[in-house]
């Protein structure tokens, strides 16, 4: 067996057995993971039909910048959190099961009407090596007969930018300053801190937070009484 | 390009892998002596003459250390992070270009391990999936410090690696591939300056992209001024806090070979790399053109490290954002027109 082969098997089972990962992963940060994982080997699988742009394209927009936002968000909510993780009602199970197929049925369609029925592009290995190779063949295209396309993606991407400025903008920009939000919490569910405090070594009570005491009101507190000014407390 | 046999290009990997590691290790000692040559101090004088053993010293120390897992710690992730710190850092190297094609023992060799057609892009590609090893290692640590250490150098390494990526479009623009060994060879034209004949290195055409691409590459290897996710006084020491023994030295490996390889990286794109007088005529030559320029580079950082103080992270934000990507952007817009009109599609 020709050495491109075994090694189109060896990416593409790491890549089917990782994207399997994804689904099944207890942990949100593990499916995150896995997904790193796959979308590397599918970058591996572009490198093996010569798409060397497409391979660095995807592994700097995908793995480099994407994922790690995405990682970022799950490394940050807490799991419990996250209650339907797994444990979805059976009709969500069954319309993604249905979406899955519907979307595999488009791209096996897809695929094959292309290598099947459609004529032949005009992309074949004489003109690629022509213009210089894969990167250079890929720009002239993008920037003659898709430009329209292109230029649509920019702007659609523009737009989601603002959006997302527009978002994430407080309502007056004072109250950023004026309301505390809640943290985040990076460990443990909310108050749960309390309630499990373990038992010490030698059997020491945990100090207990009452986090029911009244607050402090005018009348329990008086104001500092200065018995000396307070400069008369420093020698010189 | 001439073919090789597999095993020589095995044979040209491994010695550059192997130059690479020995390299890191008397950079620490060469970041040490100039850090104390700099404070009016000694640095590292016991161990072997004037101390040149100290990095090896170092090296058996932190294999002997006790390695340490935290109990709460994720143990698979645990384990593979610093691992992808370090391979990460030793595979981009396999673009740059340590010569041409030149005659060993009567073969041809390459002095490349490869010459991808999408090189520059491959060690930003590559510097973009090392920071998994940064932020994958932080969580699984499951110390606070270490997360937040994590989450800072992930928000710095994706929002710089935009600005490394603009500043090179300029080089991409003038060279017309992304091949480092066009651009190379590219550099190797003499640039007729009037009277003047200078090499076309592209500081001298592209000295606002040199710049930005210094500042961004600093921050991308997480060095002084730009080491926030391992702010000691912050952060107990970012990331790696929970790391320890061996795990600890392979992070510690892949931020040096990081150093060296963007130092390389920067020699190859800016300073034309191995040229330099009489290096078409000797390879050897053009190596020690190349290490010199590195050296450079690898002194900078040094430099800056006992120079500037740390930022603050919203600065750091403030200027990738708000002042580096828009002159990034300016460069493009200039060097596109320039071409343009030396080509005379405009006026």
């Amino acid at each position: 067996m020709p050495w491109d082969v075994i090694f189109f098997y060896l990416i593409g089972g790491v890549s089917v057995l990782t994207a399997l990962g994804v689904v099944v992963a207890n942990n949100p940060v593990h499916a995150g993971i896995f997904l790193v994982i796959c979308f590397l080997n599918v970058a591996g699988i572009f490198v093996m039909l010569g798409a060397e742009f497409l391979a660095v394209t995807q592994v700097i927009v995908y793995t480099g910048a994407i994922l790690v936002l995405v990682l970022f968000v799950l490394m940050l909510v807490d799991p419990d959190d996250l209650p339907e993780f797994h444990t979805a009602r059976p009709v969500q199970r069954y319309v993604g099961f249905l979406l899955g197929a519907v979307l595999l049925l488009e791209v096996g369609a897809a695929i094959l009407t292309w290598t099947r029925f459609a004529p032949e592009g005009t992309a074949t290995p004489e003109n690629i090596a022509f213009v210089g190779g894969n990167t250079q063949a890929l720009g002239r295209l993008l920037y003659t007969d898709y430009l329209l396309a292109f230029e649509v993606i920019s702007l659609v991407l523009i737009v989601g930018i603002i959006g997302a400025i527009v978002l994430a903008l407080p309502e007056r920009l004072g109250e950023r300053t004026g309301t505390r939000r809640d943290t985040i919490s990076l460990g443990h569910a909310r108050g749960t801190d309390t309630a499990a405090l373990p038992v010490g070594p030698r059997g020491e009570t945990p100090i207990t937070v009452d986090r029911d005491r009244a607050q402090p009101t005018p009348a329990m507190t008086r104001g500092l009484i200065m018995a000396k000014d307070a400069d008369e407390y420093t020698t010189v | 390009m001439a073919e090789q046999p597999i095993w020589l290009t095995f044979i040209v990997a491994f010695i550059i892998m192997n130059v690479l590691l020995v390299g890191m290790a008397y950079m620490t000692y060469f970041e040490r002596k100039v850090m104390a040559a700099m404070q009016d101090r000694m640095g590292p004088t016991r161990t072997g003459p004037k101390g040149l053993l100290q990095p090896i010293a170092d090296g058996i120390k932190l294999l002997g250390k006790e390695d340490l897992i935290p109990a709460a710690a994720d143990k698979v992730v645990f384990f593979f992070a610093p691992l992808i710190v370090f391979v990460t850092a030793l595979v981009s190297v396999a673009v740059i270009p340590f010569g041409g094609t030149v005659q060993i023992f009567g073969r041809d060799v390459n002095l490349f391990v490869t010459d991808l057609n999408v090189g520059a892009l491959f060690i930003l590609a590559i510097g973009s999936a090392g920071v998994y090893g940064i932020i994958l290692g932080a969580w699984a640590s499951a110390n606070r410090y270490s997360l937040l250490g994590g989450l800072r150098s992930a928000a710095q390494v994706v929002s710089y690696e935009i600005i490394l990526g603009l500043s090179l479009v300029g080089i991409f623009l003038i060279t017309g591939s992304l091949s480092l060994r066009d651009i190379l060879l590219a550099q190797q034209q003499p640039l007729e300056f009037g009277p003047l004949s200078l090499s076309n290195w592209y500081i001298l055409s592209q000295p606002l992209a040199f710049v930005l691409f210094l500042i961004a590459a600093v921050a991308e290897t997480n060095r002084a001024p730009f080491d926030l996710p391992e702010a000691e006084t912050e952060l107990v020491s970012g990331f790696h806090t929970e790391y320890s023994a061996f795990r600890f030295s392979f992070y510690f490996l892949g931020e040096y070979i990081n150093m060296i390889v963007v130092s390389l990286f920067a020699s190859t794109l800016f300073l034309g790399g191995t040229s330099g007088p009489g290096s078409e005529a000797y390879w050897g030559l053009g190596l020690l053109w190349l290490l010199l320029k590195t050296v450079i580079f690898l002194f900078f950082y040094v430099w800056l490290r006992t120079t500037l103080p740390r930022f603050r992270f919203d600065q750091l934000m403030g200027i990738a954002w708000k002042v580096l990507l828009p002159l990034a952007l300016l460069n493009i817009v200039i060097t596109a027109f320039i071409r343009l009109v030396s080509n005379g599609q405009v006026f």
